[in-house]
């Protein structure tokens, strides 16, 4: 029983880690970021380069796959987003959704369709007796995962930019007219949430063992999901939510003959919380 | 003047030589298959393992020295673009026969569109029984569900003695009828189904399923699904402390899932049609030469691939591109041997019939463990099963 506890909560953590993104931006800018997904399959092919050309330790493939798609949202930004802020919202969703379609053909068209393992070699804690067996990866995710939030909570709440992005969530139009430099904090916003994406790919290819060019599109509605749970634009709503559904999935798919999919099961849960709570379990 | 007539002359030889290449008419095939969206790795398999066929055809005569022409196109394994591409290759291209590369859904939605057009069709790899019951036009090269599911429970129950199974099926066409025919099988032979669950396409985390499967103590977990699932599942089977057997399907053969699942994956047990250690030519000529055009190592989508293009070009060179002398022609094949798997024995309402084979990973490496000929587990039964 413990064992399952563990490993939900690692499930847990990948779905925070791509969830914390997507309600960061929704937060701020009150879109639904599908291209999200994108940069978690960009952080995992990354860091599979790095793996395969550039060295074989995990910690530097860990870090350019949060680098480079970190710089890619800030993009995604000012090429996809910025321009149709001003459109309706459902204008930014198909544009997000036409750019993650067209990122998983990309990474197709570079990379080819096969799937490849991710070898990466480290060294880490790891837990391993008769009741319970923590893997180094497992173990890994985990600690990446709490570290992360931690920052997240001690950037948001204890430092000026964490008190500008306050201010920007609550209205942007007046935070821009008290000198706060709105664009600085969007492109801030979208780095962080991206370089989580990315880190979340590196760490799940590690954990899978493989990375491949739809890696990215079960990910994309279970975070979304997440963040329909957790509330809207709340980051610890995010975190918690998704540490919930994956027990929630695990804990029912240990019953034998209920013949119900995990995705299943995750959607029936959000529709739950919609009916009962339409603002998610901690929306604002 | 002279000049000009150098000129005409010259461009007479031009237009002659034009005019010849124009006159030898090329046979046309076509061929549908994923090349973008999930399924795209088998979609190009598929593709190059086809083309390899075609070369090869080329390279031997042609068909009656004409020749073979493959053309295809990407149906993203959506049933809608199969039909509509199907429908585009038999009307705008004119192809004489028409080949399906792609899963059991697009593969029953191009089927459809061949029976009535009276094209006649084969799918490769899709295993769905009702692939062939559109029509006397269509068939199938790879192995049927009923088959396959069934070869799986007679090695499960019988030979392997298993007597507690569990069952962890990927939620499609492929996984559930394989699972049915798996299901009946082993529960006629006394064992019994001590768990059951379904997952879908994509699906990467097994441990709550497993966690309950240990719990449930089988002898054997039979899982059907594609090598992507599967590496994930032996894996994390052998992570939570399962050590009953493993046992999959021809989903699960290629190189990929070894390379996936690691050390993992040695003693897992599939059926497959592609028996690797065969000194058979055609299967050795196909394992080499993949490798060589794509290096990559063949799998057995490929090989399916290739065997439909040599059948479809066997029967071309007999009787010519006549729909109806086609398929009258395909019900009367016998120990069809020019096929990397194999060898087909006969078709049974429109389906191959061959040995099956069991196959289980040793050293990093599918091998060769047992072959059934028995006509009980590898004819499709007297019932309504593939009709």
């Amino acid at each position: 029983m413990l064992q399952l506890l563990v490993d939900a909560f690692v499930l847990g953590c990948s779905y925070a880690l791509m969830a914390v993104g997507l309600n960061m931006v929704y937060g701020l800018l009150r879109i639904i970021h599908v291209a999200h997904a994108a940069l978690y399959t960009l952080g995992a092919y990354v860091g599979l380069y790095c793996l395969y050309h550039l060295s074989q330790s995990l910690w530097l493939s860990l870090t350019l796959g949060a680098v480079f798609p970190a710089l890619v949202g800030a993009l995604m930004y000012r090429i996809i987003y910025s321009p149709v802020l001003s459109a309706p919202r459902y204008v930014a969703l198909i544009a997000g959704a036409g750019v993650f379609i067209a990122s998983q053909e990309f990474y197709r068209l570079i990379a080819g369709p096969y799937p490849y393992p991710f070898n990466a070699q480290f060294k880490f804690l790891s837990i391993s007796s008769s009741h319970l067996n923590v893997t180094e990866t497992q173990m890994l995710i985990i600690t990446f995962m709490m570290c992360a939030f931690l920052c997240l909570y001690l950037i948001i709440n204890n430092t000026n930019l964490g008190l500008m992005w306050r201010a920007c969530t609550q209205d942007m139009e007046l935070a821009a007219s008290s000198g706060i430099n709105i664009n600085l904090i969007i492109a801030i916003n979208f780095i962080i949430g991206s370089a989580l994406a990315g880190s979340a790919g590196v760490l799940m290819a590690l954990y899978r063992n493989s990375v491949f060019p739809t890696m990215g599109a079960m990910v994309s509605y279970k975070a979304f999901v997440v963040v329909v749970l957790g509330g809207f634009g709340s980051i610890p709503g995010a975190a918690i939510a998704g540490i919930l559904l994956a027990l929630a999935e695990s804990l029912l798919g240990m019953v034998p003959f209920f013949n119900l999919p995990r995705d299943a099961i995750a959607f029936l849960v959000m529709v739950l919380v919609l009916m009962f709570k339409p603002k998610g379990l901690f929306g604002r | 003047m002279k000049r000009y007539l150098g000129l005409a002359a010259a461009l007479m030889l031009v237009c002659g030589i034009a005019f010849s290449a124009q006159a030898q008419q090329t046979v046309k095939i076509g061929f549908i298959t994923p090349l973008t969206g999930f399924a795209a790795a088998d979609g190009y398999s598929s593709l190059e393992s086809a083309k390899l066929a075609v070369d090869y055809v080329n390279e031997h005569g042609g068909i009656k020295g004409k020749k073979l022409e493959l053309v295809s196109y990407d149906d993203a394994c959506q049933p809608d673009q199969a039909s509509a591409l199907t429908k585009k290759l038999i009307e705008n291209d004119k192809v004489v026969v028409m080949i399906s590369g792609s899963y059991s859904s697009p593969s029953r939605a191009a089927a459809v569109i061949c029976q009535q057009a009276k094209v006649p069709f084969t799918s490769t790899y899709a295993v769905h029984p009702s692939i062939v019951e559109a029509g006397e036009y269509c068939h199938r090269i790879g192995m049927a569900a009923p088959i396959q599911g069934r070869t799986g429970g007679y090695f499960a129950a019988r030979e392997l003695a298993a007597k507690r199974i569990a069952l962890l099926i990927m939620n499609n066409d492929f996984g559930v009828s394989l699972a049915e025919a798996f299901k009946e099988t082993a529960i006629k032979l006394g064992a019994q189904i001590v768990y059951e669950k379904k997952y879908p396409l994509g699906e990467t985390e097994f441990r709550s399923y497993l966690n309950a499967i240990k719990a449930a103590n089988p002898d054997l977990i039979y899982a059907p699904g594609y090598y992507n699932e599967a590496a994930n599942i032996v894996s994390q089977a052998r992570e939570v402390g399962l050590k009953c057997w493993l046992m999959g399907d021809e989903g699960y053969d290629s190189p990929k899932f070894i390379e996936l699942a690691k050390s993992a994956a040695n003693g897992v047990f599939i059926t497959t049609d592609l028996n690797r250690d065969s000194d058979r030519p055609m299967t050795q000529y196909f394992l080499k030469n993949y490798k060589k055009r794509t290096n990559i190592d063949a799998d057995m989508v490929g090989a399916s691939a290739f065997d439909a293009v040599m059948l479809v070009s066997h029967i071309l060179n007999k009787v010519g591109t006549d729909a109806n002398k086609i398929i009258q022609y395909w019900d009367t094949i016998k120990n069809f041997e020019d096929c990397a798997t194999g060898p087909i024995l006969m078709f049974q309402n429109r389906s191959a019939i061959r040995p099956m084979d069991i196959q289980i990973v040793l050293n990093n490496k599918f091998r060769y463990f047992y072959r059934y000929y028995e006509p009980e587990v590898i004819y499709l039964g007297k019932g309504s099963e593939g009709k």
